[in-house]
């Protein structure tokens, strides 16, 4: 890997690809803001008081997430055996050791709240919509339909958790706010890839678009009502709630996917 | 069981693996390490050096479908997030394997047809068997395949090619033992964890026998065809005798207390198909279930 050039950008597009999705760029990338972390955050991170209202709904909204990892953890994980090449399934392994990690800081953040049975909680304060989200990303991973899976998986629900846990890690108490800006940086590198990997393939392939589509339309209602249910737990008032929805719409219509 | 599960936590691999035994390494090795003149100027041995590194590919390839399969079926919250730290693993044993061909010269447009040309069939109908089991979200029939039996065959093949490389291509030993590392943390979450379920499904153990043996069968006919090849061996032994090597592997290297250097492969073959099936009949018993004897290829 000696004869890189400094910006990876300026690499061949075949290397390029190689490179990013190699175990090698994934520990090199995580390496940089887990090294020294525990379960996510730095490990003599003051606690801020919450009082017993903030902390409730903070559990809830952690509740949430941990649905939503969940669902990635399986989707990705289940991405694996379908992905089309090499590259594709070394990047998705990655991306399951990342979404175990999600899955684990946010059992263990519950565990400091104070939940004893963290996967009884998670049962019990998972919004229906979340839910319903996570059978319907199964299914298209069950169908083997690598297109629509990839969509729903690392374009909808990545963006749908970016865009929360962005907004959250604003106004949220110091050890969640660390725990979240990892976890983003994560997001990032998967919304990335999904980007990378369905832009090729709708511009050789368009009539995937339609396909895309409709799996959009089906899934959008669950990922707006999904944020009905936290906005107003992680401090958002009215106001700010149609930003965030927003800012979830344009991360897919970065892939020409207009309402 | 969670306490144990503790031990097999994401946050405990962040700092055992990839911030522990693998840092400062690149695909698993020094950096400025590189594969042995010797190998890389005689055609025989750099083939030979290929068909081994092949049916490693095979094999971790298969490891990483099952392992990231397993996780839909996981039946507890820590072993899916065990699960997806050994889906990392395999990846990445996968992944500097197929880079130790591209060392060895394949070139990258051939490697998939290097591979299919190489593989050993009956490692195939291995991996088979066991992803047969991981397609039908059969947790307890995976983790017995996957966690005892590939990877128990797998730790004590890389601690065999780990010995007869340590002297003569320390690159591919260092490259080995991250892998031995990974495997040991693998075989013993098998141990761990599918002990209790046994208990719980008694009624699982014919089935899982069964797979067992027939997964024996077919890595003892892996065996078989790697060492009882006949074509090529006088050459290779007269090409690292020309080369002014001291045999077919390095002074002294020794194995579970045979000297090495002073085996034919028959006996190699023997001794790593023994020292497998003692660690199977082992292993398996501490979870319940009983060795079967497949048919001696």
């Amino acid at each position: 890997m000696g004869q890189e050039p400094a910006d990876i950008h300026d690499m061949d597009p075949q290397l390029f690809q190689e490179r990013v999705h190699s175990f090698e760029f994934w520990f090199e990338a995580v390496q940089g803001y887990l090294a020294g972390k525990t379960y996510g955050h730095t490990p003599d991170l003051k606690e801020e008081g919450l009082d017993e209202d903030e902390k409730d709904r903070l559990i809830t909204v952690l509740c949430n997430y941990a649905v939503g990892e969940t669902a990635a953890l399986e989707g990705s994980s289940g991405l694996v055996g379908i992905a089309p090449n090499r590259n594709t399934k070394l990047f998705l392994a990655t991306q399951v050791v990342d979404e175990g990690r999600h899955l684990e800081v946010l059992i263990h953040r519950l565990q400091d709240l104070g939940v004893r049975d963290a996967e009884a909680e998670i049962a019990r304060r998972g919004s229906p919509k979340l839910v319903e989200f996570r059978r319907r990303l199964l299914d298209l991973v069950a169908s083997k339909d690598w297109e629509a899976a990839i969509f729903a998986q690392n374009v909808i629900l990545e963006a749908m958790e970016f865009a929360v846990f962005r907004r959250h890690a604003e106004g949220a108490d110091p050890v969640t706010r660390e725990v979240l800006l990892g976890i983003i940086k994560d997001e990032r590198r998967h919304i990335g890839f999904g980007e990378n990997e369905l832009g090729r393939r709708l511009q050789s392939a368009p009539h995937v678009r339609a396909r895309l589509g409709e799996v959009r339309r089906e899934l959008d209602p669950l990922v707006l009502a999904s944020f009905d249910d936290v906005t107003e737990k992680i401090g958002l008032s009215r106001d700010e709630r149609p930003e965030l929805a927003r800012s979830y719409l344009r991360a897919v219509e970065r892939l020409g996917f207009t309402p | 069981m969670s306490d144990f599960l503790s031990m097999y936590s994401i946050q405990h691999w962040l700092e055992s693996c990839p911030q522990g035994y693998l840092e400062g390494t690149s695909y698993g090795h020094d950096p400025d390490s590189r594969e042995p003149e010797l190998l890389m100027q005689d055609d025989l041995l750099r083939e030979q050096a290929i068909r081994t590194t092949v049916q490693l590919v095979v094999g971790e390839r298969c490891a990483l479908a099952a392992s990231s399969g397993l996780i839909n079926a996981c039946p507890d919250q820590p072993s899916a997030r065990f699960l997806a730290t050994q889906t990392l693993d395999e990846a990445r044993h996968v992944e500097i394997f197929t880079q130790r061909l591209l060392d060895l010269g394949v070139q990258k447009n051939e490697l998939e047809s290097v591979i299919q040309a190489h593989a050993n069939p009956n490692l195939v109908k291995f991996a088979e068997i066991l992803l047969e089991k991981v397609d039908k979200k059969d947790f307890v029939s995976g983790v017995v395949g996957q966690n005892i039996v590939l990877e128990g065959m797998a730790f004590t093949v890389f601690e065999l090619l780990h010995q007869t490389s340590q002297a003569l291509n320390p690159k591919f030993a260092q490259t080995l033992t991250g892998t031995i590392a990974d495997e040991r943390r693998h075989v013993g979450f098998g141990e761990n964890r599918i002990g209790s379920l046994i208990k719980e499904n008694p009624a699982k153990k014919p089935e899982v026998e069964k797979m067992q043996k027939e997964m024996t069968f077919y890595m003892l006919a892996t065996f078989a065809d790697s060492f009882r090849r006949t074509d090529a061996r006088e050459e290779i032994q007269r090409a690292k005798q020309q080369a002014g090597a001291a045999g077919p592997v390095g002074e002294g290297a020794e194995f579970h207390g045979h000297k090495l250097g002073e085996m034919d492969p028959e006996e190699m073959e023997a001794l790593l198909a023994d020292t497998v099936l003692k660690e199977f009949k082992t292993r398996l018993g501490r979870i319940g279930i009983d060795y079967q004897t497949p048919a001696r290829p």
